[in-house]
């Protein structure tokens, strides 16, 4: 066995970073003594160190040399201190540009962000480890949670890391003090743009590692333009909609779903994935009383949504079985449990339904037109995954097109729009959304939720067979006396 | 200072052959983890001479100093390969020697991706900022000093002389060209010749080995004045830019090792 390990360096090409060559051109224009940002000398105790520059004099002159505006400059300037090409001194976790007085400086080329070099987690746990001797083991949360996390992971190597930091810490040393405090600030900002600490954005959104360079041009050759060839003339031969109707349906999807979207609006009591509160999935979920007003609008949308959310089809099985016609919906379920289920219970479920629903004189007969119904039973001879695909289709249509109707003017449903409430949005301090995040627990297991589906289902299948009207003489429910 | 090398080699060889047969393994280890660590100390120092290349502390004599450590860098490293391989090969090592030496196979192979990564870096730092042009267009870090100091720490020597031709950052780039293929078919021999499993070695070190590493280091408390020192246990988003001194002794000018 050969071990080889991957050290290629350059063969990280990330797709989104290929503004980096260009804005790098900028900052160097940017620095420059004379035509740049001027900048000034900072004070610090008896240390003076120079090359400060303000947040005000940069968005002027970015505004000056690129000629926009105020706010684009802003956000501009924002997106260099996001890569790291310039660092703030004060409220380092923050990576904006802020257009006063606060102070910033540049970092080093060694430092920039750079396609092909990234940040790698040995130089983060040498980082970590002599930034726990100069603070003498005091680091901050979550720096020690990469800390202990990378001990765990990285330890053949810790050694390596150990010594590595005592010898860098060392040679820091022998520099003279207003240097040491640069180089300091320089590195932890560096860290900070790629290890981000909590609620601190960074540009450095790596995505997928990818193993051609999408810069590089390609070259031209037979085999490409003929492969270019052949798809242009299959995307000719394709019947295309006029952009006009699929436009204006665009449009009329993201109007109807505005507010339903959460990146358009703010959910509420508030989004779970930024705030740590899972009390929005709780209010939205299957076994709540009384659900929310926004998914009761929702669900009078369309009755693939009702469908789909879990609480909405709950209230239209309630509906059903009001109107004693409970067996659609079982069937539709039965017949998608049969399309997503394993390959080895087909025959067993096909058996199944065709008792319950399809043979006549089923306890839970559906009534589908003739046609459909030979198709089918012929089709269950010999099963497969979608053989009751015609039927369900059939039984969808049917129910949203009649059911749909009757249930959104039924009193189960118009109760339902008078009791949704409306949850009040949350507002967390810091400290209580550091709390939150300590407190996380992964919720109701799965498992349990797949047993009272099932616990459900069966119950309902027992309430919807016929009345056996012998059994009942037999226990004397029927009689008066 | 290739004399200095030389005779520490030499030592180290007469040291080896006048031992006797049954301490070999014991010596060797011994020399090994000196080489290694001295390797390590080149290896610290070339870093902090990159990063402070392309900006305004770099100069001539910066450039200079990066070649003289990448030579001294590469010497170690032919010399430890060496050494390694040797007792690597050798079939007669107890278990825990051999522990050992893998051990310290893969400190050597990660000392060796370090300046691998370092080398690369500065050949493109280097061609991105050269220093013969009429406008240099180094970046203002705010870092005003020179390296002198660190780069006499990896050559274990008092004081630098510099000796180099002016137009050293054009003519230097080619030889690292050469020297970074070089070390890459070093590097790829080397897991060729040895297998050596670098997951399965376990570190001797435990978590915060490091902090009682430094306590032996006289000058232990750190004179650094560290801007915006926020507070270990209270780190809201928005804190003001405070100053703070650290305890201990204030010296500016640590003593050279």
């Amino acid at each position: 066995m050969t071990i080889r390990t991957l050290r290629d360096y350059g063969q990280h090409y990330r797709p989104r970073m290929a503004c980096l060559k260009n804005v790098e051109v900028f900052v160097v224009e940017m620095q420059d003594p004379k035509s740049g940002v001027k900048g000034a000398d900072q004070k610090l105790n008896v240390t003076i160190i120079p090359h400060v520059i303000n947040g005000q004099d940069i968005l002027a002159w970015i505004v000056t040399k690129m000629k926009v505006t105020t706010e684009e400059a802003q956000a501009f300037g924002t997106m260099l201190v996001a890569y790291g090409y310039i660092y703030p001194l004060q409220n380092h976790r923050k990576l904006v540009l802020v257009p006063d007085s606060t102070l910033y400086r540049f970092q080093t080329p060694y430092f920039w962000p750079v396609q092909k070099w990234p940040a790698e987690d040995i130089d983060y746990a040498i980082y970590l480890a002599r930034r726990n001797i100069r603070k003498k083991g005091m680091l901050e949360p979550y720096e020690q949670q990469h800390y202990d996390n990378l001990h765990k992971w990285m330890n053949p190597k810790w050694d390596f890391i150990v010594m590595q930091a005592t010898e860098q810490y060392k040679a820091n040393k022998e520099r003279k003090k207003p240097d040491r405090v640069v180089l300091d600030c320089q590195e932890r900002a560096y860290w900070i743009v790629h290890r981000p600490p909590r609620r601190t954005h960074s540009a450095m959104d790596y995505g997928l590692d990818r193993l051609i360079d999408p810069n590089a041009e390609e070259v031209l050759t037979f085999d490409v333009v003929r492969r270019t060839n052949i798809f242009l003339t299959q995307a000719l031969m394709r019947s295309a909609v006029k952009s006009s109707m699929s436009l204006t349906a665009f449009v009329k999807f993201v109007t109807t779903h505005h507010n339903h979207d959460p990146f358009l609006t703010t959910p509420v009591p508030s989004n779970p994935w930024i705030t740590d509160s899972d009390e929005f999935w709780q209010l939205n979920s299957r076994s709540v009383d009384i659900p929310t007003k926004l998914s009761v609008e929702r669900w009078v949308l369309s009755f693939w949504e009702l469908i789909s959310d879990p609480r909405g089809r709950v209230d239209f099985k309630l509906f059903l079985k009001k109107e004693h016609s409970a067996e659609n919906m079982a069937f539709y379920e039965a017949a998608e449990e049969m399309r997503w289920g394993a390959a080895s219970a087909i025959p067993e479920k096909s058996q199944f339904i065709f008792n319950t629903f399809l043979k006549p004189g089923a306890p839970r007969w559906i009534n589908i037109d003739g046609r459909t119904m030979g198709l089918t039973v012929k089709g269950l001879v010999v099963p497969h995954r979608y053989v009751l695909d015609a039927a369900q289709t059939h039984i969808f249509l049917l129910m949203k097109k009649d059911t749909f109707y009757r249930y959104l003017k039924s009193p189960v449903h118009k109760d339902m729009q008078k009791r949704a409430l409306v949850p009040a949005p949350h507002v967390f301090t810091d400290a209580q959304l550091e709390a939150n995040v300590r407190n996380r627990n992964p919720g109701v297991s799965p498992i349990l939720q797949w047993q009272q589906e099932e616990e459900e289902k069966a119950a309902a299948a027992v309430a919807a067979r016929p009345i056996d009207v012998k059994a009942m003489v037999a226990t004397n429910k029927l009689d008066r006396k | 200072m290739d004399g200095v090398l030389l005779s520490k080699l030499k030592n180290l060889i007469k040291k080896t052959v006048e031992s006797s047969s049954t301490a070999d393994h014991g010596a060797s280890g011994e020399e090994c983890k000196t080489m290694l660590d001295a390797l390590n100390k080149v290896t610290a120092c070339y870093r902090h001479l990159v990063i402070a290349l392309g900006s305004t502390s770099d100069s001539q004599n910066l450039r200079e100093e990066l070649k003289k450590t990448r030579k001294k860098a590469q010497e170690l490293a032919v010399a430890n390969r060496n050494k390694l391989t040797e007792l690597l090969k050798d079939k007669t090592t107890s278990k825990d020697d051999r522990a050992e030496y893998e051990r310290l196979w893969v400190l050597f192979t990660s000392s060796m991706e370090l300046l691998e990564v370092d080398m690369k870096r500065s050949l493109e730092i280097g061609q991105e900022f050269p220093l013969k042009v009429p406008t240099r267009h180094l970046i203002q870090t705010g870092m005003t000093g020179s390296t002198t100091t660190v780069a006499a720490r990896a050559m274990s020597v008092q004081n630098m002389k510099y000796d180099a031709d002016s137009n050293i950052d054009t003519a230097d780039l080619k030889e690292l060209q050469t020297e970074i293929t070089q070390v890459g078919q070093m590097m790829e021999e080397m897991e060729m010749k040895v297998q050596v499993a670098p997951w399965a070695v376990e570190a001797k070190q435990e978590a915060g080995a490091e902090l009682k590493s430094t306590l032996s280091v006289g000058n232990s408390s750190v004179g650094v004045i560290s801007i915006c020192e926020e507070d270990a246990r209270s780190c809201p988003g928005d804190e003001n830019c405070c100053v703070c001194i650290p305890n201990g002794t204030d010296s500016p000018y640590s003593p050279l090792l």
